[in-house]
């Protein structure tokens, strides 16, 4: 805007209105009006209320009612509180679904990307279930768990006794895996899509040359797909850490986030909404929001190492 | 030159739109549009003018809103229903109660209505998750004329509700008007009561043998115990996963439990150690006791935590499940839930003090009025909520205890003969928001949706993970914070 302003000022000393008349002002003023929409739409879906989040955090607040300013009371709380920070434990869970997820996902996304018999018909399989309500999703899998239900049935046709087998959701050391599957179930097939299209991008000519080099499937994979499909990865990476440091749905819709199973979301909500303490449930968001930014910028610091050392 | 006139344009723009605002000044708005293509020095004078114009046109309306506001709303005792035959009026009802609304019921009540009161048009809005989006709606102001109580603190009530009258003259001719009581006016009149005690399935009591209804929770224990050697039901359902079910037991606090009014209200949050153990078989200890006993005994559902509350019902009616610990709202859904509603019985809540057994009793959600409606509204409000409470008979078909004074109850109240019936006492002047202070700073929230912390009950004793004792002494600890975070005198 300066520089055009300069530029335009420079030519000659007009005035303003002969200004917007001229190519420069007609420029500037098509660029505010294509501009003014996405940004006030921004700004007051966006930025506003996210403002207006972070001043709740420093009130001692409910939804209706009087507030008191309490100053960084609602930060030390959460720090020191277990159950806010103790709720991120149960994120190392839901990372570690993420690795299974992704490597699955990249894993089918390699055999499917190469010609195989039905493949699309797997490949709407396997997206069918990103497509399904999230909440859908948590009711199915409740029932699915339910003792002598659906999951124990089916694994009693494969010959388990189901004396032998757990309680999915009341056992406490299992019950925030079963949650996870329920997650990585959801949306491994989106990441193999993506992957999917990613490695479709990549020029069929390369292939050639490498079997002509006499390179296999693998050496194919390490050197052509992964190189040309990294930034995609990254991506699909840093969604699912962040994803996963957010999980919501599955452990609210199944079991209430109880038993063991209350994410980091799910506490927020309930200090937010049960407890109404609003000003603390604000200082939750804005710290997981701090955890996200920080682990999102080390990833990138640490993707950029990797595969700096790996490729070049 | 065009700057001014864009300028010109928006204030012209802007002051038609505050002229427009001010009640029916509409028929202005489209001659002060024509203008903003006008002239700049023309458009100005003509919005002068316009807005000279309305000045006194606005005067005669406040004032004529005036006169009809002498006449007023008149309170509820003062409302006579037969002299407004021929209100006209527009208002909309915010409710909870989806199931009803879905089978026809609501639709039936106001058809009812327009009957004697053919000119008021009843629009109503049902909202499954109500707890919370009513609490959202109000606070936007955008709800309409009745909605139900959500938890908003006392303080706020006259901010948001029209006062419909005053305890003394409401509490003449109604039961339970007293919980949204503040300086002497009642913002809330409840659409129900209900009573608390205990749901059974009469069929199963009677294979296991069980000849008198248990009185004590060590009876209660043993009965349980006899329900699961002799029969096939299981003896007492948590339905811990829908997690309302599980704060259900809050409920019990207080009257059922010490036999005391004033208990809730007033004392709880001056009680030192709320938690400790009376040692005769009441009190909140042996409140919990019976659900963590229950569980540690294998006496509930073999896994809790999928239970579903739809299904429930079913099992309930068809003798699959004993008991299960609820407000008596419950008792007709779980008739209706199967082929043997004749089994489904209501009991007083198995605890007794100083040989008495008390049953607490309260109103449901309570009606309020938008004290931000106009006089027409809130008069058309009054005379529907008046009509629900005193003539659609929803409180007797819902199965809940009677509102209107001497009101007759429905029979599943029959076991309740004998049991001393009282509703909990509000709270001291100044001290209306207190407990839901220290309930929310405890974060226990007796009564308040703390699912969480009976929840733990079932958790604790199902794992061993924690000793009822633990437990105890750690609701104690965030008791005391609490009190002491808000600087709450420790009296008893």
């Amino acid at each position: 805007m300066s520089a055009l302003t300069k530029s335009a000022g420079s030519r000659k000393n007009r005035t303003f209105p002969e200004w917007l008349r001229s190519r420069d002002g007609q420029r500037v003023l098509v660029m505010i009006a294509f501009l003014v929409v996405p940004l006030v739409l921004l700004m007051v879906f966006t930025y506003i209320p996210f403002a207006e989040m972070v001043k709740y955090s420093f009130y001692n607040m409910k939804y209706v009612g009087n507030r008191k300013f309490v100053g960084f009371k609602n930060y030390i709380k959460v720090f020191s509180r277990d159950d806010c920070f103790g709720a991120l434990k149960l994120s190392l869970y839901y990372m570690g679904g993420s690795v299974v997820q992704l490597s699955l996902a990249l894993y089918l996304a390699t055999i499917l990307s190469f010609k195989v018999k039905g493949g699309n018909i797997f490949k709407g399989f396997m997206f069918f279930p990103f497509l399904i309500n999230g909440i859908a999703i948590g009711f199915i899998f409740k029932f699915f768990y339910t003792r002598g239900f659906v999951f124990d049935t089916v694994l009693q046709w494969v010959g388990f006794n189901l004396d032998s087998l757990p309680y999915w959701l009341k056992d406490r050391s299992i019950n925030n895996i079963s949650l996870v599957g329920t997650s990585v179930w959801r949306y491994f097939g989106q990441n193999m899509v993506l992957f999917i299209g990613a490695i479709m991008s990549v020029d069929s000519e390369l292939y050639e040359a490498a079997m002509l080099d006499g390179a296999n499937k693998f050496q194919q994979f390490k050197y052509i797909i992964m190189p040309s499909i990294k930034t995609i990865f990254v991506l699909n990476v840093i969604l699912s850490i962040s994803g996963s440091l957010s999980a919501f749905e599955p452990p609210y819709v199944i079991t209430d986030g109880a038993n063991g199973t209350g994410t980091y979301f799910v506490v927020m909500h309930e200090i937010a909404h049960t407890q109404q303490k609003v000003g603390l449930a604000s200082a939750m968001a804005v710290v997981l929001l701090m955890i996200i930014f920080i682990v999102t910028v080390l990833q990138k610091l640490f993707f950029k190492y990797v595969f700096k050392d790996g490729t070049e | 030159m065009k700057f001014r006139k864009v300028l010109a344009i928006c204030l012209a723009s802007a002051m038609t739109l505050s002229v427009a605002a001010c009640g029916q000044a509409a028929p202005a708005a489209p001659e002060a549009s024509d203008s903003e293509e006008a002239e700049t020095e023309e458009a100005a004078e003509e919005v002068e003018e316009e807005e000279a114009e309305e000045e006194p046109a606005e005067e005669a309306e406040a004032a004529e809103a005036a006169e009809a506001a002498e006449g007023g709303v008149p309170t509820y005792t003062q409302l006579d229903l037969s002299k407004y035959g021929d209100t006209e009026a527009t208002i909309k009802f915010l409710h909870h109660k989806t199931d009803r609304a879905e089978d026809g019921t609501m639709d039936k009540m106001v058809a009812e209505f327009n009957k004697e009161f053919p000119n008021i048009t009843v629009e109503m809005e049902a909202v499954t998750d109500y707890a919370e989006d009513s609490l959202l709606r109000l606070s936007t102001g955008d709800w309409g004329d009745i909605m139900f109580i959500p938890a908003v603190d006392k303080v706020d009530l006259e901010t948001y509700f029209m006062p419909i009258d005053s305890l003394e003259n409401l509490s003449a001719e109604l039961n339970f008007v007293d919980s949204w009581e503040y300086n002497g006016q009642c913002y809330g009149i409840p659409y129900m009561a209900n009573a608390q005690g205990v749901l059974y399935n009469k069929a199963v009591f009677e294979e296991a043998g069980i000849a008198e209804l248990p009185k004590t929770p060590t009876e209660f224990l043993e009965d349980l115990q006899l329900i699961k050697d002799k029969t096939d039901a299981i003896p007492l359902y948590t339905n811990y996963a829908a997690g309302w079910t599980m704060g259900a037991w809050d409920a019990y606090v207080g009257i059922v439990s010490n036999g005391d009014d004033t208990y809730v209200n007033q004392k709880f949050v001056h009680t030192a150690e709320p938690f400790k153990d009376p040692g005769d078989d009441t009190g909140i200890y042996n409140l919990y006791r019976i659900l963590y006993d229950a569980v540690a005994n294998g006496l509930i559902e073999d896994d809790y935590t999928t239970t579903d509350w739809e299904s429930c019902k079913g099992m309930l009616n068809r003798g699959e499940i004993g008991t299960m610990v609820l407000g008596s709202w419950a008792y007709a859904q779980m008739q209706e839930a199967g082929d043997t509603p004749e089994n489904v019985g209501y009991m007083p809540f198995p605890m007794t003090v100083g040989g008495t057994q008390y049953v607490s009793a309260g109103g449901d959600y309570n009606y309020c009025i938008n004290v931000n409606s106009d006089d027409t509204n809130k008069l058309a409000s009054l005379i529907f909520v008046k009509w629900m409470v005193e003539k659609s008979n929803w409180c007797f078909n819902e199965g809940g205890y009677t509102v209107v004074k001497g009101g007759d109850n429905p029979d599943m109240y029959s076991a309740f003969d004998g049991c001393e019936v009282l509703s909990d006492k509000p709270a001291k002047a100044g001290e209306e928001t207190l407990l839901n202070d220290v309930n929310a700073e405890s974060e226990l929230s007796f009564n308040a949706g703390g699912n969480a912390k009976v929840q733990r009950i079932v958790e604790a004793a199902a794992t061993g993970s924690e000793s009822l004792d633990d437990i105890y002494a750690d609701w104690t600890q965030v008791w005391n914070d609490a009190q002491e975070e808000l600087e709450v005198s420790v009296d008893y």
